[in-house]
């Protein structure tokens, strides 16, 4: 993996609007800083090499490296990545709680995690307003407060950079895929430092098709909804083409293209809709309003969903056949879009000391 | 300051020209005396404050040159004397008044004492103040040497009366703030009753009121008052003539030119060869006198500071008396012997007529000025132009860089005059992009806030001193809150007139000679023109910058108020408010996540890269103790604990 500094970063993410700002590169010094779903840096830093670059998931990513890292196997061109079952889950007795978005998972999973010492913190993503905020959480009754999708992009590895700093070594996270490719990195140990060990017991990645720029999604918003006032977003499935916001005063319904047009530009070069690199994944189910989808990817995630069903937090049931073709298909498509747009641009597999935006097995370019 | 009320005629002292200047006021029995500060003018009324404690002088700090002048002008048709100062620009804001006092005349001597800073050492402009002189059609002296500075100031007072009109003086940096031998004249007891008659007719000049209409005779008789001028200038003692008969070169020169003009004449040897004229009434020239002068040899050299006045208006003459006095070979700014920026010094002029006429000198072997250079070099340590340790305007702009570069809107900040001018180096974080004229800061932002039609989206600021914002910044602020202009106004209020060393404003409770009076706040000021006013401790960093944040996402015109008391102030100097140490353990140093933000970025004198240790260290002896570094230190290892008072 080619490791960089802050001004290549600058360059390659920052000043070419690549940046989703997931706050990889926040709280590890004083020169890049989050604010209002950006993230800024404040003044040049002079190291040749820096942790902003190595974590950052939209630079010199070597898909090979990390999977080998993580899976010890080489990136599959799976539609939905490595996995060791796909099935349905939803919150076991234990932890229902409402304002879930779909069957509730994440937030039992996560509960269950910090009730039974799996993890000594985890870090969530809460909500001000439109604007994610992160939060490191240690009380299990806490992490409900977290629950439901945020839409807008968030800086949560801020927040992960700080539980390290506070010592935490076995955090659980809940990330988009877009983060969880920068955890991926972080965990990689990509600097060789000695005496590494990875700070994650739990990595639960989150089903992303696309995050929203919190300021453009303000102005959307400004004038048709208050904002103080917003419960919970949701995005029924099709062919509903609308975001719907829950507020105090009624359901509020957005057409979906004009959300589309608050996209930002990086998500268009992200070929992970499932997070493919977390140790289990969750999203929705079409269909099943009660359910989610879930992914076990590792060892380490299976034994976190076994324990919690056994503990009754979580209930599993198998995916109907057709769900699990929808999406593959879905993800594959995003996969297929992505890598075909970065590689017309010229930024995958770069040559000539030219910096890449991934890299990854030619071959593996050769059927899209 | 003895000196200045010392009542032995002919005593000696070493004076600074301002000194000089002020000596010649106080002997001309001046009553009152206004000015806002800048350098080089400063000490003239500090110096005439003192002397206002001995003396029935009435000594003012006024809000801006204009209004300065207008307090002076009122003494005068009262008939009292009275001296008003300032530097070169301020005479660009009080020239529209001094248009209409040309035209209306005065009464009692006043005389308007503007020192230019050529080379802009103090300044952000090398503004030339002697055309308005010129433009405005009034008298201008330049004195030649401190002993002139004293003489003539005190006889521009006379000539003021007798012309019945207010007489320009220009001094400039290396003779106001330089020193030399004056020899004192007769201190009097100041006189003088304070009395404006208006009883006659207009126009009268005793006794009528004071207006320039009707124009056209108002104007005939200023001119009258130019030839009056011209006759006494003829046979006036400040221009002065030293060299043979027959020069084969005339250096015609005036103010601290003339100091390097004899230099660089002795360095020559060339007293034989070359001839001074010396001017002191520059304008209106003596034409009579030029023109002896030019008669005398074939080869003239202009040598004065920045722009060829005096070289410009001497051609006219030349070219007039051309059939008497014969051509001329003239060397000066226009043909580019002489540059036409910058200060003038010996070496300029040695230059100069060792070209003209031809002669061998060298000032210094080649060899051994490089050696004394490297030497030098070696020497002196490497200094940034910066602000002081502990003042606030680092931490305010860190604050305003900050919450400018996390917002990520591409903001910026107009600047002003002050200490915080600075602000667009590195010692300001490059925060501030533009900088102009006093109160220009919050005028170029209310007209960039109108520009969100045109698509600006970039957030705009404007700093202004607490001494600024009285001066000139008002009428801009209130522009822009009654246009509904997308601006944050932040007032950086250090308590005084910091950059000229602490002269009070409208805003401190004191006058020029220490006694009470009621302060004016510019916050009261803010919120009746209808601004939300907020405030911000600049050394609380955190707290300052999510104040600006947040205003940062409001509209209209907002105001913060940053309050900070200049590090060098009287009140603080010398008062530590905590002990700041860097825990060398804790400093990460060049490492990732540092790389060295302290010394490298936020660069306090008081913070020192120890190379050997590989760590920052504080250095203890000009350390002021504000706690900023503190905040900013990534890992934490500056440690602060309150200072013992």
């Amino acid at each position: 993996m080619k490791v960089l500094g802050s001004r290549e970063l600058l360059a390659d993410v920052l000043a070419k609007e690549l940046c989703i700002g997931c706050g990889a590169c926040v709280s590890l010094c004083p020169y890049f800083r989050s604010y209002n779903g950006k993230t800024a840096m404040l003044f040049p830093c002079t190291q040749e090499q820096g942790r902003c670059f190595a974590y950052c998931p939209k630079v010199e990513v070597d898909l090979d490296e990390v999977s080998g890292k993580i899976f010890g196997a080489p990136y599959s061109m799976e539609p939905l990545g490595r996995s060791l079952s796909v099935m349905m889950s939803r919150a076991g007795k234990k932890a229902a709680g409402d304002n879930c978005q779909s069957g509730g998972t994440v937030t039992a999973l996560m509960t269950y995690a910090l009730s039974n010492k799996l993890c000594d913190a985890a870090v969530l993503t809460g909500r001000e307003g439109l604007n994610a905020v992160p939060a490191i959480v240690t009380d299990p009754g806490e992490v409900k407060n977290y629950a439901s999708s945020k839409y807008t992009s968030a800086p949560t590895l801020e927040a992960f950079n700080r539980a390290v700093e506070r010592g935490f070594t076995r955090i659980g996270v809940v990330a988009t895929p877009c983060q969880v490719l920068a955890l991926a990195q972080m965990r990689s140990n990509p600097l060789a430092k000695k005496d590494f060990t990875d700070p994650t017991s739990l990595v639960v990645g989150l089903f992303c098709t696309w995050s929203l720029d919190y300021r453009a999604f303000r102005r959307l918003l400004e004038g048709r909804v208050d904002i103080k006032d917003i419960k919970k977003f949701d995005i029924p499935p099709p062919p509903a083409e609308v975001m719907e916001i829950y507020t105090d005063r009624g359901t509020v319904e957005i057409p979906l293209a004009e959300v589309r047009s608050t996209v930002p530009n990086s998500c268009d070069y992200c070929f992970d809709m499932t997070s493919e690199f977390a140790d289990v994944s969750v999203g929705v189910v079409e269909g099943r309003s009660g359910m989610n989808t879930i992914v076990v990817r590792t060892e380490r995630g299976r034994a976190a969903v076994d324990a919690a069903v056994k503990a009754g937090f979580l209930e599993l049931e198998d995916m109907p056949a057709d769900n699990l073709a929808r999406l593959r298909t879905a993800a594959g498509n995003k996969k297929k879009r992505a890598l075909k747009k970065a590689a017309g641009e010229g930024i995958i597999n770069t040559a000539d000391g030219r910096r890449s935006l991934i890299r990854l097995e030619p071959k593996n370019l050769a059927g899209i | 300051m003895s000196y200045l009320f010392d009542t032995n005629e002919g005593a000696r002292y070493l004076m600074m020209g301002n000194d000089a200047i002020v000596r010649g006021a106080l002997e001309a029995n001046v009553n009152v005396a206004s000015a806002y500060p800048g350098t080089p003018s400063s000490e003239i009324i500090e110096n005439l404050s003192k002397a206002s404690q001995k003396r029935n002088i009435y000594v003012e700090w006024s809000v801006n040159e204009k209004v300065a002048l207008e307090v002076a002008f009122a003494a005068s048709i009262a008939g009292l004397r009275s001296i008003c100062a300032m530097k070169q620009n301020g005479v660009n804001v009080a020239s529209d008044f001094l248009l209409h006092v040309a035209l209306s005349g005065t009464r009692g001597g006043i005389v308007l004492l503007h020192c230019d800073d050529p080379g802009a050492l103090s300044s952000i402009n090398e503004g030339e103040s002697r055309h308005f002189a010129r433009m405005i059609e009034l008298p201008l002296l330049e004195p030649g040497d401190f002993q002139e500075a004293r003489e003539m100031t005190r006889w521009a007072f006379e000539l003021s009366e007798e012309l019945r009109s207010i007489v320009i003086m220009r001094s400039v940096t290396r003779l106001s703030h330089a020193s030399g031998n004056v020899t004192l004249g007769r201190l009097g007891t100041p006189d003088g009753k304070a009395r404006f008659k208006y009883e006659a007719v207009p126009g009268d000049p005793d006794s009528g009121p004071v207006i320039t209409m009707p124009v056209p005779p108002h104007h005939a008789l200023l001119q009258e008052k130019l030839k009056k001028a011209i006759a006494i200038f003829e046979k006036s003692p400040f221009n002065t003539y030293t060299g043979p008969e027959k020069p084969e070169l005339l250096i015609i020169t005036c103010s601290a030119c003339n100091l390097y003009s004899r230099e660089a004449v002795h360095l020559l040897n060339a007293q034989d060869r070359v001839g001074i004229l010396k001017i002191g009434t520059t304008w209106p020239l003596p034409p009579k006198l030029v023109a002896r002068h030019l008669a005398m040899t074939d080869r003239v050299l202009f040598v004065e500071e920045v722009l060829p006045f005096l070289e410009e208006n001497v051609k006219v003459i030349a070219a007039e008396t051309a059939s008497e006095v014969g051509i001329k070979k003239f060397y000066g700014k226009n043909d580019g012997t002489m540059p036409t920026i910058n200060e003038m010094n010996p070496d300029i002029v040695v230059d100069a007529v060792k070209k003209i006429l031809g002669v061998e000198y060298t000032a210094m072997d080649e060899g051994y000025a490089k050696h004394a250079k490297e030497h030098l070099a070696a020497l002196a340590p490497v200094r940034d132009l910066t602000f002081c340790p502990g003042c606030p305007h680092r931490a305010s702009f860190w604050n305003l860089h900050n919450a400018l570069a996390m917002d990520n809107r591409r903001g910026f900040v107009c600047g002003d005059i002050g200490c915080y001018t600075l602000g667009f180096l590195p010692c300001g974080f490059s925060t501030m992009k533009t900088s102009h004229s006093m109160g220009s800061g919050i005028g170029i932002a209310s007209g960039f806030g109108k520009l969100t039609q045109f698509g600006m989206d970039q957030p705009i600021l404007a700093v202004c001193g607490d001494s600024t914002f009285f001066h000139a910044a008002i009428p801009a602020l209130v522009n822009a809150i009654h246009n509904k202009s997308d601006v944050i106004f932040v007032l950086l209020d250090n308590s005084g007139t910091a950059m000229t060393g602490f002269q009070p404003h409208p805003g401190t409770p004191l006058d020029a000679k220490g006694g009470p009076l009621p302060t004016i706040d510019p916050a009261d000021i803010c919120r009746s023109l209808g601004a939300t006013v907020e405030y911000a401790d600049p050394f609380d960093t955190d707290e300052t910058q999510k104040k600006l944040l947040a205003l940062m996402q409001e509209k209209g015109a907002r105001v913060l108020i940053m309050k900070q008391m200049c590090a060098l102030s009287p009140e603080k100097k010398g008062k530590k408010m905590f002990e700041v140490r860097v825990d060398q353990e804790l400093c990460r140093g060049d490492t990732c996540g540092c790389s060295r933000l302290c010394t490298r970025i936020f660069r306090c004198p008081g913070l020192v890269w120890d190379s050997n240790r590989q760590a920052a260290v504080i250095d203890e002896v000009i350390c002021a103790g504000c706690g900023v570094c503190v905040s900013i230190c990534p890992s934490g290892a500056i440690k602060k604990t309150e200072a013992g008072r």
